[in-house]
């Protein structure tokens, strides 16, 4: 599905890097945004908007890696692709042990990037699309009874129908009638359907 | 033999058997005596000289104000050479010139009055002092080349940046003269100027380079720090910047010249900066900056700082910083701030550090301003 808004953010701190990547990004008709310091972006970050992060590894008093770091600890999903000179492979393995992206050594091919800056974006709506199925997930989770989400949490823990009647202490038959009633407030197709939307209901940050 | 000629004779040998040379002149120049390591020296024998005016053995301004010097002594007084003794230019037969170490006296009642000159030849010593000086300037120049070595990272860096300006603004210009949509004149405008401006940027840095690490005579001129500063700047915020650390400048708007050779005072600087550099980059974020400032210390010097917030010398680099070798960085010489401290002795400056408050170290060095020698009470 097509996300309306998506920005193209380049973060490097030498003003010529920076413009040059904005005219070539525009040149392709992708919106940008373009920031002189890692600090900068922090201060406009938005979770909510979509897009991907274009960020120069090398820079003074944040560096692309402390970055993408504070990013990772405030579980923000924007896609990294960095930019990195030619002496900095020991940095971009470890932006890549870090989730990013990818990288792209100076210069490059214009077509390089832009292929990595899409995969970054199509990286960016995927998280996106995984994480309005998670809140639609938990909106249904929300919405079940006390007792049907009992019988939800035991029938995703592999319990059976008689196991679950015995700990609630219901008949076997209202077991049946509450997990009918589960499997379909939760949309579910069949059981193994109804695990694995719990378990993305649990998790943090889409994969 | 009569006394008196025996006498002379006892003298003659005893003057031929002197290492130096020694020449007798009569109040007019005129020659008297030259003995045997006169004959040596000059490449005239004793009966070729004697009689001859002095002046045939001097070279340049002496050579010709000989006979003034001489008058202007036996009429005022005022001694040009006459018990203090120095270096002189001097001609053998040949017309040959050699550096010679020349101290004269005046003959004691003698009437009338004659001056005995004693002289050696200070060729060799030259050739040492002139050894001495190559091979410092030679170790100079390799210093400045291994501080360029160490920096190559930081430079390949700032040399592909503007390479990377001018490949992406030439590819998107591309673009946008292939777009459906036509083109944006600003845009095009904007990638074409910038790719120019990078070029020259990239040159720049080449020229900035390359000034550093030429092979030169060292050279003593006015100098403004401001500029030496400005010189030093590329090359150090390349470094800065490689290691993820700010530079900042605090350079005073009016400052004194001194008398300096700038690249040295450069090499100095920029090691400084590089040691500044190593020790923050240990350090956390918002520390990880390095300041250089110029400006007058409180005895109106000029000063030269280079502040860090690193973790300080440890007392045993303390005790051995300016020790030959000495290092504690991997693959460092050990020879950065004993170069960087004997150039500034060689300015009558000095080379030193204290604590940074808040941590760190401070390097420092003071000029004299220049027409202000170090030591003097007033001008």
């Amino acid at each position: 599905m097509k996300e309306k808004n998506t920005t193209v953010f380049v973060v490097d701190d030498d003003a010529a890097v920076r413009t040059s990547l904005k005219l070539l990004l525009r040149s392709v008709g992708l919106p940008v945004e373009t920031c002189v310091s890692a600090q900068e972006f922090l201060d406009r970050f938005d979770a909510e908007r979509p897009g991907c992060l274009v960020l120069d590894i090398h820079m003074p008093a944040m560096s692309g890696l402390e970055l993408q770091e504070r990013l990772n600890a405030m579980h923000a999903m924007i896609p990294v692709v960095f930019i990195t000179g030619h002496g900095d492979v020991p940095m971009a393995v470890e932006a890549m042990q870090h989730g990013a992206v990818d990288f792209i050594q100076k210069p490059f091919r214009d077509q390089d990037l832009l292929d990595r800056i899409n995969q970054a974006l199509e990286k960016d709506r995927d998280n996106r699309a995984g994480l309005r199925e998670r809140d639609n997930i938990r909106a249904r989770i929300a919405d079940l009874t006390p007792r049907e989400k009992e019988v939800l949490d035991l029938v995703a823990a592999g319990k059976a129908n008689k196991v679950i009647a015995s700990n609630l202490e219901v008949s076997q038959r209202t077991v049946e009638i509450h997990r009918a009633r589960v499997m379909e407030k939760m949309r579910a197709s069949s059981l193994a359907h109804l695990v694995r939307m719990v378990i993305a209901a649990g998790e943090d940050t889409p994969n | 033999m009569p006394e008196g000629l025996r006498a002379r004779l006892d003298l003659q040998a005893v003057l031929d058997a002197a290492v130096e040379a020694v020449i007798l002149i009569d109040e007019n120049g005129v020659i008297e005596t030259f003995n045997r390591s006169a004959e040596r020296l000059f490449g005239w024998t004793a009966a070729e000289v004697l009689g001859k005016n002095v002046s045939l053995l001097m070279e340049g301004a002496d050579r010709t104000g000989h006979d003034g010097y001489l008058k202007r002594f036996l009429t005022t007084g005022e001694a040009k050479i006459i018990g203090i003794g120095r270096e002189v230019p001097a001609r053998r037969r040949d017309g040959s010139i050699f550096p010679a170490m020349l101290a004269v006296g005046e003959v004691q009642q003698s009437n009338p009055r004659r001056f005995v000159g004693f002289l050696h030849d200070i060729t060799l010593r030259r050739q040492a002092e002139e050894a001495a000086r190559q091979s410092e300037a030679r170790l100079n120049h390799f210093a400045r080349l291994s501080t360029m070595g160490e920096m190559a990272a930081g430079l390949a860096h700032e040399i592909n940046q503007p390479l990377t300006a001018i490949a992406t603004f030439s590819q998107a210009a591309t673009r946008m003269l292939s777009r459906p949509e036509g083109i944006e004149r600003e845009d095009l405008n904007e990638a074409l100027d910038q790719i120019t401006a990078q070029a020259l940027r990239a040159g720049e840095v080449i020229k900035r380079l390359r000034a550093f690490v030429k092979i030169r005579e060292v050279r003593h001129e006015r100098v403004d720090c401001r500029r030496v500063v400005e010189d030093s700047r590329l090359l150090l915020e390349a470094d800065a910047r490689s290691n993820s650390v700010q530079l900042r400048l605090q350079v005073a708007d009016s400052l004194p010249p001194v008398t300096a050779d700038p690249v040295q005072l450069q090499q100095v600087l920029i090691n400084l900066v590089r040691n500044a550099i190593d020790a923050t980059v240990a350090t956390p974020g918002p520390h990880r900056e390095v300041v250089l400032s110029a400006g007058l210390d409180t005895e109106g010097m000029v000063e030269v700082a280079v502040v860090d917030h690193g973790n300080g010398l440890s007392t045993e680099a303390a005790e051995r910083l300016f020790h030959p070798f000495f290092t504690t960085k991997p693959g460092g010489t050990g020879l950065g701030l004993v170069i960087s401290s004997s150039i500034i002795r060689a300015h009558h400056g000095r080379l030193a550090y204290r604590s940074t408050p808040g941590g760190g170290c401070t390097f420092f060095f003071t000029l004299p301003p220049l027409g202000v020698l170090p030591g003097a009470e007033s001008h």
